[in-house]
């Protein structure tokens, strides 16, 4: 399986991968200056090995050949729904959601892996022969590659990462050439189902929405998390307080800051002059993949390098919108950045389909 | 437009959308970067006046530990508010000299010692938000020095936490045990957090996973003064898990009044279910000064002190059970035919073995005994010559059946098991046999030598001789209850069973009736309205010095009513004397408050 050419190797997009290379020491760092002067260093190692793991995982799946990997999409698909399935017999409650499968020290969060999985089926239904040319028809017979998904998903409860396919979703289907007019379509069908996904929410879930809306509904609940975020970034400033001076990040006040709010803890060490690099580096990173989506030279490849980085690109945007306060707290991780093993290898999975794409795009 | 699997022509359609979408990530990501400008450096200022205003004070709140309770439900020990004083680390001054004259005025305010404090602040990082305790059980006079000068003592603070009170200052301290922080020891294995309190002796220790509860804790904003200016966030407390034991209370009470000024032991047990309804060893530590933080010094007193006021004697410490133990050789001499009750001896006061000379303790001898007067006056010489006929071996093993030599099995740890003696190996005419040489089974009759015994045993030995023969494990606690269910339960255990014939067993009731009752060595315990049934024995001991010569240890066991018991009671007081002097007068003391209203009723119809 792991044969690999000499001229694909020639093809390895290395700025892609350093770009990624230079994101995981940024998280590295900013994870171990959290515990600087106190225990805790093996969440630094812990997330090193989930590192090297997601490198192996991102060799191999650049070894393979896109196109059979979307050929066997369904199979993955199928796959990646019993996993989410499992979450409900075998799941782990941790702060009342069950999005983690345990197995030994191995706590595992199938749903990020089944982003991949997704991603490879749509590509799929979108380039197969039945849904050409790509129409109403084509797209009812799609609805339930996304709607039984994002039901389980959403039943975990994890609202972040149902609605983080619907973004993802759209795009590819733009990539594939859905005519606007059918897209403004769906948005009209989308919105009227709103209320109806009002009601399906969880009472927190609702909650965070409304307080989104208005912060201060909730100061002392809801909103404490926003409100700490916001104060560590600004607080921050231009240059940033270093290492033992933030104290937001190092004092606790900023709830979960080795996953989700990790952009603050960041934010707050190296101000903005540090988010601006940290941001170009995604930026870079997403450019990248972009320009492998746009120079890929069959539609496969073109979609699969186009999914992988939408993927990367609205995990980023609603991470960093939901930690400055721009979007609702929904709980997506920053792909690279947050600790996290299910999440590290997820991203490393996404560089591994670009990576596969380039390397066959001069053949 | 379709799309089909196949080679693209190079500046294509879709080449063109994949443009269009990475320039509104990029727009996207603007607008973030716009965000942040906004956030960091137009609101930069006022953020960081937040994040340095944002003294949010974690404090914990201590779950009240559990109260245990006595079979009728009065509680042995209870909970009361009690005054802590505690540092917060990160609110201290941060500048050595500054911070030292903050700990100093604490120090001389208090009189504490200004090391303990230096010591309590080195412990934990400096910028730690939890407070630290730092000494328990403040005086209102002390609480209100700290207030008064609260303004120059940024980071010390005083809190309202639930502590131990107790009924009297040593009640029940053996069984109840204290409660102290979590030693460095508990702390290492990782168990317990600092300044947590555990339970670390008796029923606290062994029941501290349910009465310890579960702690709460609450998010406090507090402004520049320290003020607590709101509640941000708390999660309640739940109080531990009530422990219904099996002591009564007024038992308890009275045998530790009974034994006050002396050392040793009391046990009084039901011997229809083996529950101990008190357990007294002392001297007693001062369980109240224990809870909360003793001083070094008084720590050391107590530890080093000769008495071993630590030590509960009931169950750690082991005596030679002198002539209680002769009920044994009684019971086994009757089961196995060896002795009869018509069987007479002559005592003159002295026995002789080969060239050893065994003494009787009254000077000039009984006269003529049977068995029947040989228990009740307690005579060694037709002991020492029972013991020969009924033979080591037979001894212990009746001992044995009755629970001498193992451990009681009861609930609290260190549990002495006693001694019996073992045989001894001999090479012989018919080569190597097991067996007693007869000078050590002569002792052994009279419960000297190496029989040893703790009180514990006895008391589960006498309820054993009440009942019948069922030995029951000593049952301490019944329950363990949350408000909602029951969380731990023992029904009582029967351990074993020592069968002897209905005869034996009312011989020896008989026997030890007399003792108390007609002309025996315990009628010192004796109370007209109620019949009790017992046993001196004074255990000679070795004397360590000049002082201690001829101090024997003073035991009586007893039970009551004789026809139907509902008590056992053991009492042994070391170096206290005659038995039936010094201890049954004791027992006499105890068993009147046992069974007040029954005598009251019987003097009165009398």
């Amino acid at each position: 399986m792991l044969r690999i050419d000499r001229r694909l190797l020639e093809n390895v997009d290395w700025l892609l991968l350093v770009t990624a290379f230079g994101l995981v020491v940024i998280s590295t760092v900013t994870l171990a200056s959290l515990h600087v002067g106190r225990a805790g260093g093996s969440v630094v190692v812990r997330q090193l090995v989930w590192f090297a793991l997601g490198l192996v995982v991102m060799v191999f799946l650049a070894s393979l050949d896109t196109r059979r990997l979307v050929r066997a999409a369904p199979a993955f698909y199928l796959l990646g729904l019993v996993g989410l399935a499992s979450v409900f017999l075998l799941g782990r409650t941790v702060s009342g959601a069950r999005r983690w499968v345990v197995w030994g020290p191995l706590s595992l969060q199938p749903s990020e892996l089944f982003k991949i999985c997704f991603l490879l089926m749509m590509v799929w239904a979108l380039t197969s022969r039945w849904a050409q040319p790509v129409g109403k028809l084509s797209l009812a017979m799609m609805l339930p590659i996304v709607a039984v998904p994002v039901v389980l998903i959403i039943k975990q409860p994890d609202l972040g990462t149902a609605l983080l396919l619907v973004p993802v979703m759209v795009i590819l289907l733009i990539g594939a050439g859905v005519r606007l007019k059918l897209l403004g379509g769906l948005a009209l069908v989308a919105l009227s189902a709103l209320p109806l996904a009002w009601f399906a929410l969880k009472e927190y879930q609702r909650e965070r929405i409304l307080v989104f809306l208005d912060p201060f509904r909730d100061p002392l609940g809801s909103a404490y998390n926003v409100i700490q975020a916001k104060i560590a970034i600004g607080s921050g400033q231009l240059l940033g307080k270093g290492v033992t001076g933030a104290t937001q990040s190092r004092l606790a006040f900023l709830p979960e800051r080795h996953t989700d709010f990790i952009f603050a803890v960041f934010a707050e060490m190296w101000g903005f002059v540090g988010c601006l690099v940290l941001l170009l580096c995604y930026v870079l990173l997403l450019l990248r993949g972009f320009d492998i989506a746009a120079t890929a030279r069959e539609p496969v490849g073109r979609l699969v390098a186009l999914g992988a980085t939408s993927l990367l690109a609205a995990q980023v945007l609603i991470n960093v919108g939901m930690v400055t306060g721009l979007l609702p707290v929904v709980g997506i991780p920053l792909p690279l950045m947050s600790y996290g093993g299910s999440s590290m290898v997820a991203s490393f999975m996404t560089l591994g389909l670009l990576l596969s794409v380039r390397m066959r795009q001069f053949q | 437009m379709s799309v089909t699997r196949g080679s693209l022509p190079r500046r294509d359609a879709g080449h063109r959308r994949v443009m269009v979408i990475a320039t509104s990530v990029v727009f996207a990501f603007l607008v973030l970067v716009g965000q942040l400008w906004y956030l960091q450096v137009l609101e930069g200022g006022r953020f960081l006046d937040a994040s340095d205003k944002n003294r949010i004070r974690v404090r914990p709140i201590a779950a009240p530990r559990g109260i245990l309770f006595d079979r009728h439900g009065m509680p042995l020990v209870d909970n009361r508010p009690a005054f802590t004083l505690s540092f917060i680390p990160r609110e201290l001054p941060r500048e050595d000299e500054t911070r030292d004259a903050v700990l100093g005025r604490v120090a001389s305010l208090l009189h504490i010692p200004y090391q303990d404090l230096t010591d309590a602040v080195a412990r934990v990082p400096s910028d730690s938000l939890l407070p630290v305790r730092v000494r328990r059980g403040l005086t209102l006079a002390e609480v209100a020095k700290i207030e008064e000068w609260k303004l120059e003592l940024p980071g010390v603070i005083t809190e309202v936490e639930p502590q131990r009170v107790y009924p009297t200052s040593r009640f029940a301290a053996h069984l109840l045990g204290y409660v102290r922080e979590a030693n460095d020891e508990q702390l290492k294995q990782g168990r317990y957090r600092r300044g947590e309190m555990v339970g670390q002796s008796g029923l606290e220790r062994l029941l501290d996973e349910y009465l310890r509860g579960q702690d709460g804790g609450e998010r406090i904003e507090v402004d520049a003064m320290g003020r607590p200016v709101r509640r941000v966030q708390a999660t309640e407390p739940h109080a531990g898990a009530q422990v219904i034991t099996t002591v009564d209370r007024g038992i308890q009470e009275a045998a530790e009044r009974a034994m006050e000024g002396l050392a040793g032991a009391v046990v009084v047990m039901d011997p229809r279910n083996g529950d101990v309804l008190a357990m007294v060893s002392t001297p007693a530590f001062e369980i109240d000064r224990f809870t909360g933080t003793i001083d070094r010094d008084a720590w050391l007193r107590v530890v080093q002190d000769p008495n071993f006021p630590l030590l509960n004697r009931t169950i750690q410490t082991q005596y030679a059970p002198g002539s209680v133990f002769k009920i044994i050789v009684a019971a086994a001499g009757l089961q196995e035919r060896s002795l009869t009750p018509l069987d007479r001896t002559y005592c003159n006061g002295e026995f002789r073995l080969g060239t050893a000379t065994f003494k009787d303790w009254k000077e000039g001898g009984h006269g003529t005994v049977d068995l029947h007067h040989a228990i009740a006056q307690s005579c060694n010489i037709f002991f020492y010559e029972a013991g020969l006929k009924v033979g080591g071996a037979t001894i212990v093993k009746y001992a044995s059946t009755f629970g001498f030599g193992q451990p009681t099995a009861i609930d609290l740890p260190g549990e002495k098991s006693g001694l019996l003696p073992r045989p001894q190996v001999t090479r012989g005419r018919q080569g190597r046999t097991a067996g007693y040489p007869p000078g050590e089974t002569v002792n052994m009759s009279i419960g000297q030598g190496t029989v040893l015994v703790t009180p514990m045993q006895v008391a589960r030995f006498m309820a054993a001789v009440a009942n019948g023969g069922v030995l029951w494990r000593p049952r301490l606690v019944q329950r363990v209850e949350r408000p909602e269910r029951l969380v731990w339960s023992d029904q009582g255990q029967v351990a074993g069973h020592a069968e002897l014939s209905p005869v034996v067993w009312a011989f020896l009731r008989q026997s030890l009736w007399a003792v108390v009752n007609d002309n025996g060595t315990g009628a010192a315990a004796r109370i007209p309205g109620l019949d009790i049934a017992g046993k001196t024995g004074t255990a000679q001991t070795i004397a360590k010095s000049k002082a201690e010569k001829g101090q024997d240890h003073a035991w009586f066991a007893a039970f009551a009513p004789a026809k139907a018991p509902e008590v056992v009671i053991v009492v042994l007081v070391e170096r206290g004397g005659k038995g039936g002097q010094v201890a049954a007068p004791i027992a006499r003391k105890i068993l009147n408050a046992i069974f007040f209203e029954k005598i009251a009723a019987v003097e009165i119809a009398g």
